[in-house]
């Protein structure tokens, strides 16, 4: 893995608009930032990201089926208990997933480590899917990346195959839905909304804040047509303490995700992970809050909420003392302590993560965000990869 | 390989299109767009004289303003096959695009009904299941841009999903949704709305990660 400098297309921008990336730049700040690349081998690829991702989603499995047999767990992770028989029911039944993303630190050398698993609303997905992909072409069509370079990324044609399969019949009418007002929620749900398409299904976007009941119990959109399948980038733990949270039960909605996912995307699930498997080669010591065993932690580690995103409310601390945190508005619910990560890539002042993506429970893909700090918020960097020929 | 082979010619071909494609539906529900006379006839919007002199408009139009062609061939390499016609223009013999359709304005009494083509593969929308647009896909392997407007994340509230295609004489497309004729079943009714989404605005919060 190495991060190679490389000059931005002169026309970059005109690029990567030409796609319908929108938000190539957030807040003035660049987001989409090709003026460096990562550089990985292809055993890099396969034997410390790819062959990892897909192990750590068996033990989530294996996770889930003790979670949902335990009343201590459900209750460890916060989830309100009038919703663990919806959740029971929506594994039990098999309601499939569409796609996440495990967050993994790795330097090159050694197992890549899971800093969190974004099962529920991951973003980043255009510019891994798409971006990048382009991003590549052009790089090797004008010499600057040597012909025969690689990227780990089949996200496009994966999610069209797993949008097909998610119900049967298929295809099927399905609902898209984010909240109003943030143009990379939109972004996501669009392309979502274009794969969906190019499978064949009969794909409406609603926004969240129109959702309607009809009076036989059903959600409908802002057009009053019936909901029966919802793609919803909107937090599982919000929608259970949200009104029509009550509602979801007799509604009769297919959701992607499905609600089990809101055992995974929850941070309580790395001291879980940990509780099982504990020395996992990919996994970083961590305990709830609380658990006398935080003791055996090393200095070095980090307090996370049960539920944030965007690395809202995190906080590295280096015994005792505070070296980064990011404000926000969690924390309610409880917190994980884990061990910081010794094997975040840096370089140049600036700290990656890797994005490791799942589409139907199948690693596919691969993005790689930098931030100035060593907690990754939403003020970070998307810089693409190529694997080396 | 890692990557898809496909993805980056799918994604493009789908952004390239929507830049001049019609992506809000309000574009097309303005218009009312009919295949044929009698489809026009059982629309009920229209008495049958208002449909056949809308008919006869668009069929004289077409002749009028449609590309023409020398063989079939050529006409039929745009337009898919069957897509052509042959007519006689001032004792000429040439191959005009069918009449896929027509279309008028609602609401402006007296305007002209317009003439609507075959699609060609500029026009298609994206994964159209239609078709012509896949014959029209795979008649022609590469398409031209035109570089435009067409955005993920942008704030146009539905897609064309599912939607008809045609071309007009200028090559222009016309995507109609075939969702605003269709209603609500009546036996629900909306009992309230805005159920979700309070702990996204109070928090102002990433919803997203």
């Amino acid at each position: 893995m190495r991060r190679v400098t490389l000059p931005p297309r002169p026309d970059w921008a005109a690029q990567v608009e030409r796609l319908g990336f929108a938000f190539h730049t957030i807040d003035d700040e660049t987001y989409w930032d090709e003026s460096a690349a990562f550089a990985f081998t292809l055993e890099e690829i396969e034997r410390d990201i790819e062959a990892p991702t897909e192990a750590i989603e068996e033990l989530c499995f294996a996770f889930i089926e003790k979670a949902l047999a335990s009343e201590e767990i459900l209750t460890s992770l916060a989830i309100p208990a009038a919703y663990w028989d919806y959740i029971r029911r929506s594994w039990q039944s098999g309601e499939r997933n569409l796609y996440g993303r495990l967050d993994l630190a790795y330097d090159g050398h050694g197992p890549a480590k899971l800093l969190e698993y974004n099962a529920d609303t991951p973003t980043a997905l255009f510019e891994s899917s798409v971006v990048q992909w382009d991003w590549l072409e052009q790089a090797m069509a004008r010499g600057a990346l040597p012909p025969g370079s690689d990227q780990f990324n089949s996200l496009h044609e994966r999610l069209i195959a797993a949008f097909a399969g998610l119900r049967t019949p298929s295809p099927y009418r399905l609902h898209l839905t984010c909240v109003e007002g943030s143009a990379e929620d939109k972004g996501t749900v669009d392309y979502l909304t274009d794969c969906a398409v190019q499978a064949g299904l009969d794909a409406r976007f609603t926004y969240i804040e129109e959702i309607g009941l009809l009076t036989d119990g059903r959600f409908c959109d802002g057009a009053n047509q019936p909901i029966e399948t919802l793609f919803k980038l909107y937090p599982w733990e919000w929608l259970f303490r949200e009104r029509y949270g009550e509602a979801l039960a007799g509604s009769r909605c297919q959701f992607i995700e499905p609600p089990w996912k809101a055992l995974l995307s929850n941070k309580g699930l790395l001291a879980c992970l940990w509780e099982m498997e504990p020395g996992h080669p990919n996994l970083l010591p961590a305990f709830f809050e609380g658990d006398p065993r935080c003791a055996t932690l090393s200095a070095r580690r980090v307090r996370k909420p049960l539920y944030s995103r965007e690395g809202a409310n995190v906080t590295l601390m280096e015994r005792g003392r505070v070296l980064d945190s990011d404000d926000g508005p969690y924390g309610a619910e409880g917190y994980v302590l884990q061990d910081a990560a010794t094997n975040l890539f840096s370089a140049d002042g600036n700290y990656a993560v890797l994005g490791s993506w799942l589409v139907a429970s199948q690693a596919c893909g691969l993005c790689v965000r930098e931030d100035a700090s060593p907690i990754t918020k939403n003020t970070s960097r998307f810089l693409p990869h190529y694997i080396e020929p | 390989m890692k990557r898809s082979t496909q993805i980056g010619l799918a994604a493009v071909g789908v952004v390239l299109v929507a830049s001049f494609w019609p992506r809000s539906s309000e574009e097309t529900q303005e218009s009312l767009v009919y295949n044929s006379l009698s489809d026009c006839r059982a629309g009920g919007q229209l008495s049958a004289q208002q449909c056949e002199t809308a008919f006869s408009e668009a069929t004289a139009t077409r002749l009028k303003d449609a590309p023409k062609f020398n063989n079939q061939n050529e006409c039929e390499a745009q337009y898919g096959a069957n897509g052509c016609s042959s007519a006689s223009i001032g004792g000429a013999q040439y191959f005009v695009p069918a009449l896929a359709g027509f279309m008028l304005a609602r609401g402006l009494a007296g305007s002209q009904a317009q003439p609507l083509l075959p699609p060609t593969a500029a026009t298609c929308p994206p994964g159209s299941a239609q078709p012509e647009c896949q014959q029209a896909r795979a008649a022609s392997s590469s398409s031209s841009s035109s570089g435009g407007s067409g955005s993920y994340g942008s704030n146009s509230s539905s897609s064309s999903s599912r939607s008809r295609a045609y071309s007009t004489t200028t090559g222009g497309s016309v995507a109609v949704s075939p969702t605003s004729t269709r209603g609500v079943s009546t036996t629900t009714r909306v009992s309230s709305r805005g159920g979700f989404g309070s702990i996204a605005r109070s928090f102002s919060s990433h919803s997203s990660s």
